[in-house]
């Protein structure tokens, strides 16, 4: 004899262990995540004995001075033999100076050529050199929301004793 | 008299979005970044648009107290030096040729015979003296690395 179901019950699953297993997951990514802020980079070739070494007469150098203080602020930014100051204003200008000195002409020859020399005093506040790094690296332009880029080759000069501050 | 059955639905939907976002948001890479160091910021520092196969991240910085003062592991703050901060130790730049001859000898066991390509990326604090940082570099210059790179923070553009 056939036996036959009158009502077919819908087979409700239990959902507990997998809302178990799903907050599980939660709590972990919750807790390993960690919000890493975006970090840019400057990149400073140093090939051995380039800064005891004898100048190269081909290369291009330009000279930025940087002057400190004894508490590491910055007391003049000097272009070759151009004094600029020391507040915001002798960034743009060195900015607009090494932009000159590229002949105005941001990837062209010159730019590729051209290496910057940075002459720090030794209590000068890195953030004073990753500025002067960045006017001498190019700019950002508002309009087109792109960075022109100026003169990639930055080195340092030999570094001063400490204490030494001019 | 029948049990009420609450309705998952909507909450399964909420938690699965969460999950979804933060597997999204996860880094598993260790970024060796140490939290003591504020590093500057620049409108033009970018991240390299290859990445780099080999690299060392130095942090350099100072110990501060809660209001900020810079001071030295025994707790003076006069003439207060930067510090490399290292796998959880704090080492004055000057003893720092013994720690790079060790990641020496572990990349020519590596790579024997080959020329030094690692990148010594340098995340030094915003008031770090930048003679301190090229003290450092000139440690490196010793053991033979030439390739280094400064850190900044990339800026909020408008």
């Amino acid at each position: 004899m056939v036996e036959r179901r009158t009502e077919l019950a819908i087979p409700k699953p239990d959902m507990t262990p997998m809302i178990d297993c799903v907050f599980q997951l939660m709590i972990f990514f919750m807790l390993t995540l960690k919000i890493v802020s975006a970090e840019g980079n400057f990149d400073i070739n140093m090939p051995i004995g380039q800064s005891s070494g004898t100048p190269d007469p081909l290369a291009q150098d330009l000279k930025v001075r940087l002057k400190a203080d004894v508490n590491g602020n910055l007391v003049n930014i000097q272009f070759g033999s151009r004094s600029l100051g020391n507040d915001e204003r002798a960034f743009a200008q060195l900015n607009e100076e090494v932009l000159r000195s590229i002949g105005g002409q941001p990837g062209g020859p010159a730019a590729k050529d051209a290496e910057v020399e940075l002459d720090a005093d030794y209590n000068l506040h890195y953030s004073y050199i990753v500025k002067a790094i960045s006017a001498c690296t190019g700019r950002f332009d508002k309009r087109t929301k792109q960075v022109i880029r100026y003169i990639e080759k930055i080195k340092f000069a030999p570094p001063k004793a400490k204490g030494a501050n001019s | 008299m029948d049990n009420p059955e609450v309705d998952m639905t909507p909450m399964i939907d909420c938690v699965f979005q969460l999950i979804t976002f933060f597997m999204l948001v996860i880094n598993f890479e260790s970024t060796s970044a140490d939290e003591r160091v504020k590093l500057p910021e620049s409108e033009i520092a970018k991240p390299p648009k290859v990445k780099r196969e080999d690299e060392v991240v130095i942090n350099i910085g100072f110990i501060r107290k809660h209001d900020g003062t810079k001071r030295n592991p025994d707790g003076s703050t006069d003439n207060v030096d930067p510090l490399v901060f290292l796998n959880g130790e704090d080492i004055p730049v000057g003893a720092m040729t013994p720690r790079i001859k060790k990641d020496l000898q572990l990349y020519k066991l590596q790579h024997p015979g080959e020329a030094i390509k690692t990148v010594v990326k340098i995340r030094a604090d915003s008031e770090t003296p930048i003679g301190a940082v090229q003290e450092l570099i000139k440690l490196y210059q010793e053991q033979k690395y030439e390739k280094f790179a400064l850190q900044a923070m990339e800026a909020e553009q408008d």
